[in-house]
């Protein structure tokens, strides 16, 4: 489902250059469950914002569905983004003068869609990550762990395909966090691709497929099984670049 | 993005900020009152000049000796060139004319037994009163003589039948008339001013009369009505004809009321233009207020900005939600000013009745276009400047 | 707190907010500068009219025939009354003491012609007097001679676009022109001038006052020019001249003096007024402006609630608050009004430098009155947000609670 392929970023800190992202390539199946971890500065948030189509790389290449989208202007990415890619953030980021309904549903709004349709979709997310009863509540009457599961309601509202999560317990206690976590992954068991970018070594070892940066390259990208098998997916992507 | 829901984006995000949204709206309505008000009192201004020139019909041609080379004033100077009576009878007997006024007027002292008043006199013809629209209170006007044979009448403006009569009826009496005496057949009913002239303080009396008594050969001036069967040109045309006839040159001019119209409707329209340019300063103040407030809040939702574009926004959507919320501030801005100006309307109505104001549903439904289209200028730069910002930037700005 | 640190304290915040300090600038300096270029021009129309009175010459009085009894109607304008005024009246009123010089008009218009050409043009008879109460003088020949008072002569004076109409580039001078009926040679062109109070001297013929008047069979007079002397009393000679009128003419006061001083007072008073009331509109976006200063002003509060909690925390009064926020808001004006007065003066001399005969005249109250609505505005709407920021509780707001 993605593909990218020598990705580089270099943003202006005050008046030097930082190196985000060296030569960064990556492959991600359907449904997967990643994680990506690494120390403050290894690129890794950076890494989600390209996953995501919210920045563009300086140089390479990204295919989403076999679709290349650094050639899609900034009007077709938001397409691409809204049907198909849902965002936590570590500070939620909903609108405070919404309700909780009103924040869920702003995806659709915003690509114009009717009243009854958003109606139906928002009930149904909000019942699954279990806030029905909060709905006409604002955010300043939300607990934190009610907050992100708002948070998370409004990113699958949409029914997308990939769901990227930004320190999505940072801001919570490891109860609310725990309540997070068991939503973000049941979504994945439905077949929801979710990659998370954490700091947390215990979140990060939940999932399937661990990715760890260091200084905006991957140092490792491996997948356990229950078995105890490592596949490294790196050594798999040289191989296949070497047959080629 | 549809409609109901822009909508309500955009009302709940001015209502969220409520004093400052208040504070924009009474800045911009102010400046929208002093443009509607002040364009209206020009116009008024305008409208009630018009109206002192058209009280006597649009169907009049003035003829005045000399050409238009000497402006025109050449009616109340000496001239080489007279305009008699007989030209005004001549006239009188063309097609379509309905009345013909031949005019000299003077200043003269009026006498009766031992009061007397210095007033203007007006030698006219017959058919002054209805072509001036002059109500005859007591007695009747000028008989409809022959132009040449004037007799010794008189009709008083009511300033001077009270300065010499008091309340006694003078209809039948005598007044001197500079050293000639003459009765009085009736009394003209108060009529105002007309552009700082008193018609009560003036007395009329028989052209041929005031020739006699100024030792004026020409006449000042010839008022010709007609009726709207002829157009103003084809009159005119007939009338010029006539005179060079009976002159053997085109030693006059003519003047039609349209063209008179024309001209002071020229002049005139600089007061409105006036009237609406300095209420526009204010509202350009009113305009800047609004750009300002929202810089500010575009500024200070760059986070909610940025959420927009992650879940999917466009930049042209981001760009009419700010739009939409500077076309709000400047409509409600407008209604309010529109408001304020009945408002004032209804004060100056209340104190002041005489004030020539005029608030059409022109001025109403222009006043709110205006305050649309500024209000979407005013907020076209911080609606770019939200447009302009990656979704990326915007979240880290947080 | 000092000022010089209050500047730097407030200098700083400006440049923090560069957008809102700049478009905040403006919207003083808009209202500031349209109230001194708007009563500029009122002014310099009063300006305007103050020179052309004082064109015309001295003190002047005007004797016109008739006489209106109302109140503040205007003076009898047609120049037509039973009795005329005649050339004798004139010259016993020259005899008045103080009357330095008479000048009697018989105006009329008539055809002047010369070789093919012809034009109607106003006409004016009188005397070489009357050049110098109006202060006219020739470009090519002479002026009327004082003979011109009392004889009849075939001579006349040419406006000079008369002059350039009937003879195009070639010589005037010596030449003879029809006038209506009779012939005249042409003594004098008169120089190239402008208007003057409506009539265009440019668009006219002199010719002597008694020839005027045998060319429209009529003696009587249009008006009477009378110059007095600088020290002479106006009014005494006024009475002076209804006096010797009333003796001249079977006791009948049929005049009207009007003194050219009365005159330009009342001018004065319209366009003064005028010039007030437009002050006084333009005010309004000042007004307008001391609004968006308290929008601003309370934004602020709210966004440095923190700001303020700290510097109580650490010994500010509430008054010094207070006085933070007004002398911010001052300073914003002070700046603001500078640029307004900046640009309008500026505005004002290149206008003056393009057009020298447009009237723009800053009166002396204008800079001070726009200071004072922009400065009274802008305290009057600071006081709230300050009063505001000054009752924040220092632990609140610290904790951003407030």
């Amino acid at each position: 489902m993605i593909k990218l392929e020598a990705i580089n970023k270099t943003y202006q800190v005050g008046g030097s250059p930082l190196r985000a992202l060296r030569d960064v390539s990556l492959q991600i199946g359907s449904g997967e469950y990643l994680s990506v971890m690494g120390p403050s500065g290894s690129g890794k948030s950076t890494l989600l914002n390209m996953i995501g189509l919210l920045d563009r790389p300086d140089s390479g290449r990204y295919w989403f569905d076999q679709v290349a989208t650094e050639e899609l202007n900034e009007e077709r990415r938001a397409h691409l983004r809204g049907e198909n890619i849902g965002f936590i953030f570590q500070s939620f980021h909903l609108i405070n003068r919404l309700s909780a309904f009103e924040n869920v549903e702003l995806p659709m709004m915003l690509a114009g869609q009717p009243l009854k349709q958003r109606r139906s979709a928002v009930a149904d997310v909000l019942a699954m990550v279990g806030l029905s009863q909060r709905a006409s509540h604002k955010p300043n009457q939300l607990s934190g762990g009610q907050l992100q599961r708002v948070a998370i309601a409004r990113a699958i509202v949409m029914r997308p395909r990939l769901l990227l999560a930004d320190e999505p317990t940072g801001n919570l206690d490891s109860k609310s966090g725990g309540e997070v976590i068991d939503v973000l992954e049941k979504l994945n068991q439905d077949g929801i691709t979710l990659i998370t970018v954490t700091h947390d070594q215990q979140l990060g070892d939940r999932a399937r497929r661990h990715i760890r940066m260091v200084d905006g390259s991957i140092h490792s990208d491996q997948t356990t099984y229950e078995n105890g098998h490592v596949n490294d997916h790196r050594k798999t992507q040289k191989s296949r670049d070497e047959s080629i | 993005m549809n409609f109901r829901d822009s909508s309500s984006w955009v009302f709940r995000a001015l209502w969220m900020q409520r004093t400052r949204t208040l504070l924009t709206i009474v800045g911009f309505s102010i400046g929208i009152a002093a443009m509607v008000v002040l364009s209206a009192l020009g116009e008024g201004l305008r409208v009630f000049v018009l109206n002192e020139f058209t009280q006597f019909g649009s169907h009049i041609i003035a003829v005045n000796p000399g050409k238009t080379e000497t402006f025109g004033v050449g009616g109340l100077l000496n001239t080489t060139r007279p305009l008699s009576l007989n030209d005004a009878t001549a006239i009188s007997q063309l097609p379509n004319v309905e009345e013909v006024v031949p005019l000299v007027m003077g200043n003269a002292k009026v006498k009766h037994n031992q009061r007397a008043r210095y007033t203007d006199v007006a030698g006219v013809g017959g058919a002054a009163d209805k072509a001036w629209n002059l109500e005859i209170a007591q007695g009747r006007f000028l008989p409809a003589d022959d132009l040449q044979r004037a007799r010794a009448l008189v009709v008083l403006g009511s300033k001077v039948k009270t300065e010499l009569f008091g309340g006694v009826n003078p209809v039948g009496r005598f007044v001197r008339i500079g050293s000639e005496r003459y009765r009085v057949i009736g009394v003209v009913a108060p009529k105002g001013e007309f552009l700082g002239t008193d018609l009560d303080d003036m007395v009329f009396i028989p052209a041929g009369k005031g020739m006699q008594l100024f030792n004026r050969q020409s006449l000042m001036e010839i008022d010709i009505f007609f009726n709207p069967r002829s157009t103003s040109e084809a009159m005119a045309d007939k009338i010029s004809q006539l005179l060079i006839e009976r002159h053997g040159f085109e030693d006059f001019t003519l003047i039609t009321q349209d063209q008179v119209l024309v001209t002071m409707d020229n002049i005139l329209s600089i007061l409105t233009f006036a009237g609406a340019g300095l209420g526009a300063i204010s509202l350009l103040v009113g305009a800047v207020g609004i750009t300002t407030i929202l810089m500010i809040t575009v500024t200070e939702r760059t986070a909610e900005v940025g959420l927009l574009r992650a879940l999917g926004g466009t930049t042209l959507t981001v760009r009419m939600l700010f739009l939409g919320e500077a076309l709000v501030l400047g409509l409600i801005g407008g209604i309010c000013g529109v408001l304020l100006v009945a408002f004032l309307l209804l004060l100056i109505y209340l104190f002041v009745p005489g004030l020539p104001v005029a608030l059409s549903p022109t001025i109403v439904l222009g006043a709110l276009g205006i305050s649309m289209i500024i209000g979407l200028l005013a907020g076209s730069q911080p609606a770019a400047s939200a447009a302009k910002m990656t979704p990326i930037d915007a979240l880290r700005a947080e | 707190m000092r000022v010089s640190d209050q500047f730097s304290f407030n200098r700083q915040i400006f440049l923090r907010h560069k957008v809102r300090t700049g478009l905040l600038l403006l919207a003083v300096a808009i209202g500031v500068a349209s109230v001194i270029l708007l009563t500029s021009l009122g002014e310099g129309a009063r300006g305007y009219v103050d020179r052309e009175f004082s064109a015309l010459g001295n003190r002047i009085l005007i004797v016109l025939p008739g006489r209106k009894e109302t109140t503040g109607g205007g003076p009898p304008i047609y120049g037509a009354a039973p009795r005329d005024l005649t050339l004798e009246d004139a010259n016993a009123l020259g005899r008045i003491p103080g009357v330095l010089a008479v000048a009697p008009i018989i105006a009329g218009t008539t055809t002047v012609a010369h070789s093919s050409r012809s034009r109607e043009v106003i006409t004016l008879g009188s005397s070489d007097k009357f050049f110098a109460v109006r202060q006219l003088e020739v470009g090519v020949g002479r002026i009327l001679s004082p003979r011109s008072r009392s004889e009849p002569l075939a001579v006349c004076v040419l406006g000079i676009k008369v002059k350039r109409e009937l003879f195009g580039n070639s010589r005037a001078l010596g030449e003879w022109v029809r006038v209506g009926d009779r012939r005249m040679r042409v003594i004098g062109v008169l120089e190239e001038r402008g208007e003057s109070l409506g009539l265009d001297m440019r668009d006219m013929l002199l010719i002597p006052v008694r020839t005027a008047e045998q060319l429209f069979d009529s003696p009587s007079l249009y008006r009477i020019l009378l110059d007095i002397a600088p020290s002479a009393d106006s009014d005494k000679i006024q009475e002076k001249i209804l006096k010797l009128i009333r003796s001249r003419h079977d006791g009948e006061e049929d005049v009207t003096v009007i003194s050219q001083d009365s005159m330009l007072a009342a001018f004065d008073n319209i366009l003064a007024t005028l010039t007030m009331a437009i002050a006084a509109i333009s005010s309004i976006s000042l007004l307008v402006a001391g609004i968006l200063i308290m929008n601003i002003s309370l934004i602020s509060v709210s966004q440095r609630r923190q700001e303020i909690g700290l510097l109580k925390a650490i010994g500010a009064s509430s008054r010094q608050i207070k006085q933070l926020f007004i002398g911010e808001s001052l300073l914003l004006i002070s700046m603001g009004s500078a640029l307004g007065i900046g640009f309008a003066f500026a505005l004002i001399t290149i206008l003056a430098g393009l057009w020298p005969s447009f009237p723009l005249q800053p009166p002396n109250w204008a800079v001070p009155a726009a200071l004072v609505v922009a400065f009274g505005t802008g305290l009057v709407f600071s006081i709230m947000p300050a009063k505001r920021a000054a009752a924040l509780d220092p632990v609140l707001a610290l904790r951003g609670l407030q």
